[in-house]
């Protein structure tokens, strides 16, 4: 097959590729809401395409996070934001390690984890999004 | 968008189809820019300025006042 070099065919074709993921996507969420009402929240979870689901939405969400750095219209200091992103999140993990380990049958050790769990989870995308307003401050000083 | 595609493909004696194998696009895109109902971006208007040896303001210029 040749390949497509008339741009409005391309567009076409991701437009085409959109209306693709809304039906997959509406099928997916169709498929897990049955499980949900047939075995509940357990039962969906074992089904594949929950995974499946969870990482097309992670994924959207880091590709999302890009779109809204460049949509900020007052520039941020990124270290400044990222120093207050991983205070808040260690406060969040401090409370929840805490809450766990207070919970009957939860040790300090589990609670030691799930804040660590929590810690981990919260500051890749924290660092991304610092990665990301460096990187565009950067392009903007080139500008100036 | 309007725009003077259409004269500019004639003065250079090229048909639809021509001009589409030179710019390497399809021959509905051509019939779309011409009619103003497909926006092409701005390296096609180039390419296709190239193709029939035009300017870009003869080709593409819209005074503000016809500016929808």
């Amino acid at each position: 097959m040749k390949k497509i070099s008339d741009e409005r065919l391309v567009l076409r074709n991701l437009q085409n590729i959109k209306i693709t993921y809304i039906v997959q996507t509406i099928g997916i969420l169709g498929i897990l809401g049955y499980e949900l009402a047939q075995g509940g929240v357990e039962g969906m979870r074992q089904n594949p395409l929950w995974l499946v689901f969870m990482l097309t939405s992670v994924v959207y969400a880091y590709m999302t996070m890009s779109v809204s750095v460049e949509h900020e219209t007052k520039m941020k200091d990124p270290k400044k934001s990222l120093m207050i992103s991983v205070v808040v999140l260690i406060l969040i993990a401090l409370v929840v390690a805490y809450l766990t380990s207070i919970t009957p049958n939860f040790g300090y050790g589990d609670g030691g984890l799930i804040g660590a769990i929590i810690f981990i989870c919260g500051y890749i995308p924290c660092h991304y999004v610092y990665r990301l307003r460096q990187k565009q401050q950067e392009d903007l000083e080139d500008d100036e | 968008m309007k725009n003077n595609v259409k004269v500019a493909r004639i003065k250079a004696d090229l048909t639809q189809q021509q001009l589409a194998d030179e710019v390497g696009i399809t021959r509905q895109t051509v019939s779309l820019i011409e009619k103003g109902k497909y926006n092409p971006s701005l390296k096609l208007c180039l390419q296709i300025c190239y193709a029939v040896h035009g300017k870009l303001d003869d080709l593409f210029w819209v005074e503000k006042e016809e500016f929808e």
